[in-house]
């Protein structure tokens, strides 16, 4: 059988539609009102340079943890991704889960800061944060969530600083960067990142967002728009895609000695299996994390493939190690329906009996 | 014009314009005199010429998108279309199928015939890897992305090369040799981006290949590919596909990081030359900007690390246990008769 038969009265057909969801929803997106982010009600507990804490307030009797939870987010996009809306929301769903919540946001790094090094950020701006949290509620040891490459910072943190953390969830973090299948590791091993830092400073977000495209660039910069004809007509469904997209593009600037010391040491030389990851006067060994961990990650993610996760297991000398596989991709572990019914609750259940 | 006016009325009037020429246009296609730019494409453009001007940047630039990838999803399949309009009834979809495929192979080595706007949209697919770099170049320079890509390759770039090599001569030979470093940095990043485009539009001519096999297991499942959306879907799975294999290779990962170098090392050499004149107008060049970014840094670390000592400090002295009650006192009253002494030994002189 001839494996085409697109019929001509069919295909006309199929562009009415097609210009007829265009002619519809061009109102609704070039009426758009401004999209807004990062729905959950928080207070500002903590700021810093251009670092800020915040604490996301839980309805009034609530039953809350009583060891509290700091999300550590990578600085490679916004973390307003966890809180992106009303129904797609992570924190949401952790502080429902019984959670009480603190996320820091890293902020928008300038020239000024192009020189904060990962002891900086490690030692520095995210141990100050874990301080703040433990001196608000008394408690010598606080719950540590690190996401993707925050994920990275809070195994260094926790390797470092075990004395400060009761548990240590990780989700979509990267611990092997050398996977076969880790394009973003292909990609940088030929890079000179001396000569990138050097002549740029700061690596713009522009940069990134090329980098992170050039993944599925056929997908990402072309069939989304054919999928968006779809929603256009759909006010809802339309702000969705609008809310995801500006987060895609939402990239703040990497402060240039911190991406040096990231790609060299953790792609570029494997640090984290390898040894060699110095942040300040220490060496970070991973045998050096002793309290119980949770590793979440996504089974078809493309960023940071499912085997640079499990590389975790054994790598350290806690005796309490869970894994959680989600069926789903880098981003949908936190936007997708399915994630949102299960990750959160999972992540709330596995602390609440580890925090007594 | 009603409040809805412009979507309702004018949209439909293109509507009409395209339903009205698509069967002309049909009639001409199934004759093999495939005009350069279908109607509704036309209607399509004319539609959005009137539209854009007036729309946000945003949601302009969406629904640009939109369009061009609704003209690359129907142009897709009408050249299919076209292709199998003008076959004979007996023919075999095999052969059919070739003579599709060799049409989109010629257009990846560049033999496609000129005017055949199917062909080079499918091409500029696959320039889409290609356009996101360029676009990323233009962010971080003044210049446009492309501005280098056209630069003579091959020999004569050889021969610049060896001109650029000459060393510089008299007064201004450190200013001609850093023109000269200039140049040749130009040269290095041109030639890196070229045969970056080189190997895309190699693994286009791959993609081509997987679809034809992906449509051959269509056929023989028995299955049929029956509207543009499909189609296109296959294309992109097709062209993911190869492009997720071929950017795993030795050679591409060799590619990328010549192409990143090559460009960074044109701009760090297009900032020193700005700093050379900045330095000669006694403005603050970028270097010292550095080395002060560096300095506040160290400051900002030790002021920070002098703070927390100082709070550990006071945190310490404001924990440490009082002492005993004899001990604390016993000085103060060691003074407090010294005190009484003095003030009886004024007293007793007075008196």
């Amino acid at each position: 059988m001839f494996p085409i038969n697109i019929r001509p009265e069919k295909l006309a057909e199929e562009m009415a539609g097609f210009s007829q969801k265009l002619g519809k929803g061009a109102e609704n997106l070039l009426h758009a009102d401004k999209i807004d982010t990062g729905v959950s009600p928080k207070e500002l507990v903590y700021s810093e340079d251009k670092l800020r804490l915040y604490h996301y307030t839980a309805a009034e009797g609530a039953r809350q943890n009583p060891v509290p939870m700091l999300i550590v987010y990578a600085l490679v996009n916004r973390p307003y991704m966890t809180d992106i809306q009303e129904d797609r929301s992570t924190i949401k769903n952790l502080i429902a889960a019984g959670q009480d919540v603190y996320l820091i946001d890293w902020g928008y790094p300038d020239g000024a800061d192009s020189s904060l090094t990962l002891d900086d950020y490690i030692n520095g701006y995210i141990d100050r944060c874990v301080d703040v949290v433990r001196e608000r509620h008394g408690l010598e040891r606080i719950n540590l969530l690190g996401i993707c490459q925050g994920g990275a910072f809070s195994l260094c943190y926790t390797a470092l600083h075990q004395e400060k953390i009761k548990n240590l969830v990780t989700m979509v973090t990267p611990v092997d960067f050398q996977t076969p299948d880790n394009m973003l590791s292909a990609w940088v091993r030929h890079m000179d990142v001396d000569l990138l830092v050097d002549t740029l400073g700061n690596v713009p977000g522009e940069l990134l967002n090329w980098t992170f495209l050039s993944l599925k660039p056929f997908s990402l910069t072309g069939q989304k728009y054919i999928n968006m004809v779809d929603v256009l007509d759909d006010e809802k469904k339309l702000k969705n895609f609008l809310r995801m997209e500006k987060w895609i593009f939402d990239s703040p600037d990497q402060a240039g000695e911190a991406f040096r010391q990231f790609i060299k040491d953790f792609y570029q030389r494997n640090g984290l299996l390898n040894g060699g990851v110095r942040l300040g006067e220490r060496e970070v060994d991973l045998k050096g994390i002793r309290c119980p961990i949770l590793n979440v990650f996504g089974e078809f993610d493309h960023l940071v493939p499912p085997d640079a996760s499990r590389a975790l297991k054994g790598r350290t000398a806690s005796k309490d190690y869970t894994e959680i596989a989600f069926r789903g991709g880098h981003i949908g572990i936190y936007v997708s329906g399915k994630a949102q019914g299960t990750i959160p609750p999972a992540i709330g259940q596995w602390l609440d009996e580890r925090s007594g | 014009m009603s409040e809805h006016g412009f979507w309702d009325q004018d949209w439909m009037k293109v509507q009409t314009a395209y339903w009205a020429q698509w069967g002309e246009w049909a009639r001409k296609a199934t004759g093999g005199d495939t005009p350069a730019e279908a109607p509704w494409e036309s209607a399509m453009r004319h539609w959005w010429q009137a539209l854009a001007p007036g729309a946000p940047d945003a949601g302009g630039e969406f629904m640009q998108k939109m369009i061009d990838q609704g003209k690359m999803m129907f142009g897709f399949a009408e050249r299919f279309n076209a292709e199998l309009a003008g076959q004979a009834g007996g023919a075999q979809w095999g052969e059919v199928l070739n003579r599709a495929f060799a049409g989109l192979q010629k257009s990846f080595s560049g033999e496609a015939a000129k005017g055949d706007d199917a062909l080079h949209r499918m091409m500029a697919f696959w320039e889409m890897p290609l356009d996101n770099w360029q676009r990323m170049v233009s962010s971080l320079s003044l210049t446009p992305g492309d501005l280098l890509r056209n630069m003579p390759h091959g020999d004569p770039q050889a021969n610049i090369e060896r001109f650029l090599s000459a060393p510089g001569l008299g007064y201004t030979r450190e200013e001609q040799g850093q023109h000269q470093q200039m140049l040749l940095k130009v040269v290095a990043y041109q030639g890196a981006l070229q045969d970056y485009a080189r190997f895309f539009s190699g693994i286009g001519t791959q993609s081509v290949d997987r679809m034809r096999a992906r449509l051959d297991k269509v056929g023989e499942a028995g299955e049929t590919i029956e509207s543009a959306r499909a189609l296109y879907d296959l294309w992109v799975g097709a062209c993911e596909e190869v492009y997720s294999e071929q950017v795993m290779t030795a050679e591409y990962a060799e590619l990328h990081g010549r192409l990143v170098n090559a460009l960074m090392a044109l701009k760090q050499q297009m900032a020193a030359m700005v700093d050379e004149g900045l330095g000669a107008m006694n403005m603050p060049t970028r270097k010292e900007l550095r080395t002060l970014q560096t300095r506040m840094q160290e400051n900002r670390r030790e002021i920070k690390a002098l703070k927390a000592e100082l709070t550990r400090m006071r945190r310490e002295l404001a924990e440490r246990p009082a002492q005993p009650k004899a001990a604390a006192k016993a000085p103060r009253a060691k003074a407090a008769r010294k005190k009484s002494v003095a003030r009886n030994k004024t007293a007793a002189g007075k008196g």
